[in-house]
């Protein structure tokens, strides 16, 4: 039984935590979950093949599922522009999200000690993934400026009380990676 | 029909070919850590830690800020980044 620890800054360029092997499977799981949700969405009438190559993307719409909407958000509050502008992005962006949540996912695969360690630029990956999975699950959880109080309430028997506890969790691990972080920004 | 000197006027005008200036806005979202926002400011726009910490505080209290202004190109290029990073941003022409 290993007990997990949050991320510490060790030297120059590697930052640390420890992870109980059912954690690992949780964030494996729940990278699995984003790559699946940020894959391209298929329902394009039209797909030109040259505009696909330069990430244009045929469709221009935003997303109808809220978390992909959250992942993915309109950049003007003008409807046309926005669309305009998620013609030429939204597919680079997609793909930028899902390398992430891939290098994490290789990464906990990979590693067979419950030990696991990211150099600079793993952890701007992890960074990455670690948010955008903590974004999804606070759709689902209908987070809400004050609704901690409401959702450290929930019932035993609510599947959404586990989902809570992995939520608060990977915000008190992402948080010690912010901070790691930081402290080697102040050198 | 315009008078010459009316119209040379409007051309010396110092804003005549200046168009006003668009704005990056990040807007206040319940799941993103207070801590994440100012690391976000900071590695992205290159502000200081203290200065990461007041627009983040802007946007936690005043529900959104200005991080960036400038060209509509180099605006869209911000909010880029900053979906990248999983921050609610919007750029808009700058209306004041």
């Amino acid at each position: 039984m290993t007990t997990s620890t949050a991320f510490n800054r060790h030297g120059e360029n590697s930052f640390v935590a420890t992870f109980a092997e059912t954690e690992k499977e949780v964030l494996i799981n729940l990278t699995e979950q984003l790559i699946e949700i940020l894959a391209e969405r298929v329902d394009d009438a039209y797909r030109d093949p040259l505009a696909a190559m330069v990430g244009i993307t045929g469709h221009d719409s935003p997303p109808d599922d809220e978390v992909l909407l959250r992942l993915l958000p309109n950049a003007y509050a003008d409807p046309i522009e926005s669309a305009e502008f998620r013609r030429y992005t939204e597919s680079g962006l997609r793909e930028k999200k899902r390398v992430h949540a891939m290098s994490v996912r290789t990464h906990l695969l990979n590693e067979t000690s419950e030990q696991i360690s990211l150099d600079a630029d793993s952890a701007q990956a992890w960074l990455g993934a670690l948010n955008d999975i903590r974004l999804a699950l606070g759709v689902r959880l209908r987070v809400e400026e004050n609704s901690h109080e409401q959702l450290e309430l929930l019932a035993p028997d609510d599947p959404m009380r586990g989902v809570y506890a992995v939520y608060t969790w990977l915000g008190w691990l992402q948080e010690s990676l912010i901070l790691s972080l930081m402290d080697d920004e102040q050198d | 029909m315009v008078k010459t000197e009316e119209k040379v006027e409007e051309l010396t005008n110092p804003n005549f070919f200046v168009d006003r200036p668009w704005i990056t806005i990040v807007w206040d979202d319940p799941v993103n850590l207070m801590t994440y926002v100012t690391y976000v400011l900071m590695s992205l726009f290159g502000y200081s830690k203290e200065r990461a910490h007041e627009l983040m505080l802007q946007i936690h209290n005043e529900g959104k800020a200005v991080v960036s202004s400038g060209r509509r190109e180099e605006m869209e290029r911000d909010v880029q980044r900053l979906h990248e990073k999983g921050l609610w941003a919007t750029l808009q022409r700058d209306d004041h």
